[in-house]
């Protein structure tokens, strides 16, 4: 796994909207943030553009997205928002400049289709952080964890224990991201290999029947069967059928998981919350889980 | 079979033991390359009719019940009819054994499945579909009922018939459209082996062409969720028919790309589209600004096989019985749309 260089005081990050439309106005506290760390902005020509659903059409969101991984003076690249349409550009991106001269790319959400094919297929490990929207809340300590791992700090992340917990230590490389969206790669090339690894799920608004069904479909693909441990961030704003499914989202997980014995962590601070803490997609970490704390920790 | 001596037989054959383990095993199987044709029924046959997903109730299945018998069928209600267990039609071992015992009873010509909603894929590693190998029979339905057509074509060998289930068995006869009589019509034919034929207007976005292959597919969702299964079809030379209910037109796109990129879009005979209904509407501030057609054709445009769309298939009431597994030929001209099951290839 190549790992892009840290950012240096001066260096420039540029921002894109490689899925939905991201207004500009909404750019405006990410750009004072990034300026006040030390860095330049450069603003890709879909930030702000609106093609319908997206923020432009797939040509103009591949270029703007391929622009930004060829220059060299972009020492790393801040995906504006999520939403949907990586899928339908993925393909086509090259990553031959990228490779020679990589950078930390950073989003969410979305973005996971661009971590995972990062992962699987590119060999660079790359930032599953917040976007723009988290630079306007109140709540900062999340983006400060972005902050911290772009200036190449060393990151330990703590939860509080959860009774649906599963002890144990491990080590492996940290993937993953939104539920729906690794779930979705499955059967493509860019789905995750899981083999020994750290595994991290979140998701925003599905029905809890939905979860159910993706958990299945990652248990029945063998994503579990040699997994060396999961992470279970947020699962914000789940919705339920007219006679509810009869379980919450995390019992839905605790039960699709229970035949295996990796560790498991429930309520890690990685979610579409204001809790997004920045984790280094494909770099090793271990995980510890006892009975009083959970600990990640990059290696 | 008495329920213990039921489990200890799915012990004893390992398919109760951790799943998960069998399935990766199973997703490096090689796929069946012809599809056993289960007998055609004969009245005085049996059906059986089963919830192996959402729940119904026995009201629900009355209408059904009648409709086969005037049929010349005798039915068999499983035990799972009435059952509820939130939005199940039992427990997952209810419904597994419900299921498993339509299988394994030989005087069952047919399994016809009462309701769709969710649940199939959580029982479908655990059923061992083994009798069928020298008993195949017609399972029926659509829907989530696409675990079962799937994992029958993926994994088992055997065609099966994607229609309408017990459920969608009108109550009031003097209330019917002719679409709906036209709808249970293609059952029976379909059931007793009178050969199948449907033909829809043409569709200005439709591409001419005409092929024979064998006809795979269902709900969308339900084939984007069974990727990378010991369940995911092959499409390769298939005509491949797609429908789903209730998704937003983003996530409809979506799961074209997934079929796209998982390879299924690249090798067909065909396509045919079926209905999309009820889509979720969107974001006014952000409209999905393209519609189904736009969405489908910007995945197929790069191909040259037939594409179908508007066929009277999915969540509405003309979704004709379709045969799973089975050799058609599609002919799509500028005037209309021809499905026709070939009998005796």
């Amino acid at each position: 796994m190549i790992v892009p260089p840290y950012l240096k005081k001066g260096d420039t990050v540029g921002i894109v909207c490689p899925s939905g439309f991201l207004p500009a106005k909404k750019v405006t506290d990410g750009i004072q943030m990034l300026r006040s760390w030390g860095y330049q902005v450069r603003l890709g020509k879909t930030v702000g553009n609106q093609y319908h659903y997206f923020s432009g059409t797939d040509e103009e969101r591949l270029a703007d997205l391929q622009q930004m991984l060829d220059d060299p003076n972009i020492h790393a690249i801040l995906c504006g928002r999520g939403g949907y349409g990586l899928s339908r550009i993925i393909d086509r991106i090259s990553f031959r400049r990228f490779t020679k001269h990589p950078k930390w790319i950073i989003g969410f959400s979305d973005i996971t289709v661009l971590h995972a094919h990062l992962y699987q297929r590119v060999g660079v490990a790359s930032l599953h952080a917040p976007m723009l929207a988290a630079f306007s809340k109140k709540d900062l300590s999340s983006v400060f964890t972005l902050q911290k791992a772009l200036a190449g700090k060393q990151l330990n992340h703590t939860c509080s224990p959860h009774t649906f917990n599963r002890v144990g230590t491990v080590s492996g490389p940290l993937i993953g991201g939104n539920l729906s969206l690794v779930a979705h790669l499955v059967g493509s090339r860019s789905a995750l290999q899981t083999k020994g690894a750290i595994l991290f799920l979140e998701d925003i608004g599905e029905y809890i029947y939905n979860i159910d069904r993706m958990l299945i479909q990652l248990k029945r693909s063998g994503i579990f069967n040699q997994l060396g441990g999961l992470v279970v961030g947020g699962f914000t704003d789940c919705k339920d059928t007219e006679i509810p499914f009869g379980s919450s989202a995390f019992e839905v997980i605790q039960h699709q998981i229970k035949e295996f014995d990796f560790p498991v962590c429930f309520d890690f601070p990685v979610s579409h919350d204001t809790a997004n803490v920045a984790l280094k997609h494909g770099m090793p970490y271990q995980l510890s889980i006892t009975n009083k704390k959970v600990l990640l920790k990059a290696l | 079979m008495k329920r213990s001596a039921f489990i200890s037989s799915l012990m004893a054959t390992g398919v109760l033991s951790a799943s998960s383990i069998t399935a990766a095993a199973h997703a490096t199987k090689r796929m069946p390359r012809k599809w056993k044709i289960p007998p055609h029924l004969k009245p005085g046959d049996a059906i059986g009719i089963t919830c192996p997903s959402g729940f119904a109730l026995e009201e629900d299945v009355a209408p059904a019940i009648q409709y086969l018998q005037s049929w010349g069928l005798s039915v068999v209600v499983g035990n799972t009819v009435g059952k509820k267990d939130h939005t199940f039609g039992g427990t997952d071992q209810e419904r597994a054994e419900d299921f498993q015992n339509m299988i394994n009873r030989s005087d069952l010509k047919a399994i016809l499945c009462a309701h769709g909603g969710y649940g199939a894929v959580r029982i479908i590693d655990q059923l061992d579909f083994s009798p069928f190998k020298k008993y195949p029979k017609w399972v029926i339905g659509f829907s989530d009922i696409t675990v079962f057509h799937s994992h029958l074509h993926a994994y088992v060998g055997v065609a099966s018939l994607h229609a309408k289930m017990a459920e969608g068995f009108p109550s009031d006869p003097s209330k019917f459209e002719p679409v709906q009589f036209q709808a249970l019509e293609s059952i029976r034919k379909a059931l007793f082996g009178e050969p199948l034929q449907y033909t829809v207007p043409a569709q200005v976005r439709n591409r001419t062409g005409e092929v024979n292959g064998i006809l795979i597919g269902g709900n969308l969702k339900m084939i984007e969720t069974l990727a990378a299964t010991n369940s995911d079809i092959d499409t390769r030379d298939k005509i491949f028919f797609v429908e789903d209910v209730g998704e937003a037109l983003y996530s409809i796109d979506r799961m074209f790309c997934n079929l796209q990129r998982s390879g299924k879009l690249s090798n067909l005979k065909a396509l045919i589209v079926g209905s999309f209904t009820n889509i979720r509407p969107d974001d006014p501030k952000e409209p999905f600004g393209k519609t189904i057609y736009d969405i489908v054709w910007e995945q197929v445009k790069s191909y040259d096989y037939p594409v179908c769309f508007d066929f009277s298939v999915g969540h509405q009431k003309n979704n004709v019985a379709l045969k799973c597994g089975v050799p058609h030929r599609l002919t799509v001209t500028e005037t209309n749309a021809v499905l026709t099951e070939i009998q005796h290839p």
